[in-house]
């Protein structure tokens, strides 16, 4: 039993700032859970508390039920891999792999038996008597996780294991460590700055700003459902396009969204009792980049005309850059964050799509996923899920 | 004459004029020592002569080991080598202190270089008059005592500078693995800093070998060490240049061995691949 509860954990610095403020996240035995978040936001450094190399300043963790803020690291039972992999340089791969074993006072023989083990399922067995500086990258990564397989932890904390490597090998290693989980059953947190990694590896994602938890969720619901702003950006490649918008009554009973460039979306039927009550307010409409289309598939997709910045092709799609062209106004969308840049949106389309640079082309947004934040708290206007409702 | 001869010849002038140069220099640096060695296999009343060799004989070198300065020797290795033993622990226990935690904050970092700060000869009467009354002076004891004290700052700075090179992922993965801090410490962080270690110890070794303020005033006849031997060669009947220039070239022959090592060491990697 390793579950990991962290009750509003905090961690103050000398300085007076916070690195970890309030986390309260509970992990049941034998989730794999990823913590996301830009550099400096804290993730890492959850991670040591947990592990018990960093100090907790206020709050309690418990690992298995029982609290161990004052319990050392060698007492937790839990193995950490590092994106250095801090493999010892002076000790041969079967050294590095029975160190945690020799520490604990195993017997020798156990010892061999649970690195020959290791060295099958990670494919080591010939590099067991070579020093860390004689192993590619990739191969120190696995005898990093091969030491702390050996020993059997209640629980994993990798931080950022997989940064180091380049993106082949780091697709594969990905894949390599979701089916240990699955083998090993055993819980993991694994700390990442790369979405990829975060929506494809983990039953939940957690995604930490500032030293806070911002939001925690299964991968599909967080991406789909995202409680403000810095989540909807963070959690795509290219990000959710937020639009500066004010949010109005249409013709009938319908509601629609006009960007300050003066194009019009109306919000789906679906969507008016949730925004009903913000009519007539400024607003940020989101709109993920997936969702622009070439043509009109669906009867309800609406058509916007979009300036080409760029066009991006990435070999199996296209990525447009542009900006929407105001159909009432002729202006432009100003740049949320202020100043004189242009606010530039991005298209997933097809392969197949070009369009000379300057030229204005017809997309159709599918307007149902839409979001629309509030502008002052950059937090979402809570409208009923499509996850849930589809499911 | 082709057109490669007229490039290679301006190439040519400049290597020719660059390799005059360090000629030069050479000679300048090595002719001295040279002319030690030279003197130290020439008889003592040949050894003013202008020829380069005018006689051959190893009398210098058993004469000179056959009298105290054999004695001076083995003085100075013991010397040498008891003050790097007994200063490289505290040494690599106050440096990993410094570069790990917040011990004594950043004054204390500086509060130990105090000695290094002051002149050697406002040190050297208050500990004569302090090891005669423990009666260390005239005593090797006393000289390891001296050298290791005046070197423990020098020696601290240093390994506290490799220490810090050390990627603190390394504890903190050995102490996951089970090891305690001090355990983090024996088993990884000594073992991964073993050049740096080697490379101080050698810096002591050099720097012990070599003072002469202190040995001159604590030591006595028995236990003289070389610097200090090398001096007693200058008598009331002049220098007896040929036996100091054999005294030179066994003081030198340790230092030779250990910047070999020394450089072997310092330029070995620190962490040689644990971490990418």
């Amino acid at each position: 039993m390793a579950s990991i509860e962290l009750d509003r954990v905090s961690k103050l610095y000398g300085n007076g700032n916070y690195g970890v403020h309030e986390v309260d996240l509970t992990i049941p035995d034998g989730e794999f859970v990823i913590f996301l978040g830009p550099s400096g936001c804290g993730k890492s450094t959850t991670l040591r508390m947990i592990a018990g190399l960093e100090s907790i300043s206020s709050g309690d963790l418990r690992i298995g039920g029982k609290s161990v803020a004052n319990v050392a690291p060698r007492d937790r039972n839990v193995a950490v891999v590092f994106q250095s992999y801090a493999l010892y340089p002076h000790m041969s791969v079967r050294q590095n792999m029975a160190f945690g074993l020799t520490m604990r006072g195993v017997d020798a023989a156990v010892i061999d038996a649970k690195i020959a083990d290791a060295a099958n399922l990670l494919g080591l067995q010939n590099l067991l008597g070579r020093k860390p500086a004689a192993l590619s990258g990739g191969q120190r990564q696995r005898v990093a996780l091969g030491r702390a397989i050996v020993r059997e932890p209640a629980a994993f904390l990798l931080d950022e294991p997989l940064s180091n490597l380049d993106a082949q090998l780091r697709a594969e290693m990905r894949l390599e460590l979701v089916k240990l989980h699955r083998r090993l059953g055993r819980t993991i947190v694994h700390v990442t700055h790369d979405q990829v990694e975060a929506m494809t590896m983990g039953d939940r994602i957690c995604i930490m700003r500032d030293g806070r938890l911002v939001q925690a969720g299964r991968p599909l619901e967080v991406y789909a459902d995202p409680v403000n702003t810095f989540v909807a950006r963070f959690l795509a490649t290219p990000p959710m396009n937020l639009i500066p918008a004010t949010l109005q009554p249409a013709p009938g009973e319908g509601l629609s969204v006009l960007t300050d460039s003066g194009a019009v979306l109306a919000v789906p039927v679906r969507h008016h009792n949730a925004y009903g009550e913000c009519v007539g307010r400024r607003v940020i409409l989101g709109v993920r980049a997936e969702d622009f289309h070439e043509s009109p598939d669906k009867p309800d997709w609406q058509k916007i005309a979009v300036r080409v910045v760029t066009v991006e092709a990435l070999g199996a799609e296209n990525v447009l850059i542009g900006q929407i062209a105001g159909q009432a106004t002729g202006r432009d969308d100003a740049h949320p964050a202020g100043g004189d840049k242009p606010l530039e949106i991005a298209a997933r389309l097809s392969r197949y799509f070009t369009a000379p640079v300057g030229s204005i082309v017809e997309l159709y947004i599918d307007p149902l996923p839409m979001h629309l934040f509030d502008p002052e708290t950059e937090l979402v206007i809570a409208r009923p899920s499509l996850m849930r409702a589809t499911r | 004459m082709t057109s490669m001869d007229r490039n290679e010849r301006p190439a040519f002038r400049r290597r020719f004029g660059l390799h005059f140069g360090l000629i030069v220099v050479c000679a300048i640096v090595l002719l001295p020592p040279l002319w030690v060695l030279r003197t130290s296999f020439v008889p003592e009343q040949l050894s003013y002569s202008n020829e380069l060799m005018p006689a051959f004989t190893t009398d210098n070198y058993s004469a000179l080991l056959s009298s105290r300065f054999g004695q001076s020797y083995l003085n100075s290795l013991i010397v040498a080598l008891g003050s790097v033993l007994l200063a490289l622990p505290f040494a690599a226990t106050t440096g990993y202190a410094f570069a790990r935690f917040r011990t004594g904050g950043r004054w204390a970092r500086f509060a130990v270089l105090a000695t290094q700060m002051l002149p050697p000869v406002a040190l050297v009467l208050p500990t004569f008059t302090l090891f005669r009354s423990l009666e260390l002076s005239n005593s090797l004891t006393g000289l390891i005592i001296v050298y290791a004290a005046l070197n423990l700052p020098f020696l601290t700075w240093i390994l506290m500078g490799f220490f810090e090179g050390i990627p603190v992922d390394l504890e903190w993965a050995a102490m996951t693995d089970g090891a305690t801090a001090w355990g983090a410490f024996w088993r990884i962080v000594l073992p991964v800093s073993m050049p740096g270690i080697a490379a101080a110890g050698v810096l002591g070794f050099i720097l012990a070998w070599n003072e002469f303020l202190f040995a001159l005033v604590l030591s006595g006849p028995k236990t003289a060490t070389i610097p200090v031997a090398l001096a007693a060669l200058q008598t009331s009947n002049g220098v007896q240049i040929a036996k100091v220039s054999a005294g030179v070239v066994l003081a030198i022959l340790p230092l030779v061995v250990a910047s070999r090592f020394i450089q072997r060491f310092i330029v070995q990697g620190l962490t040689f691949g644990s971490v990418k």
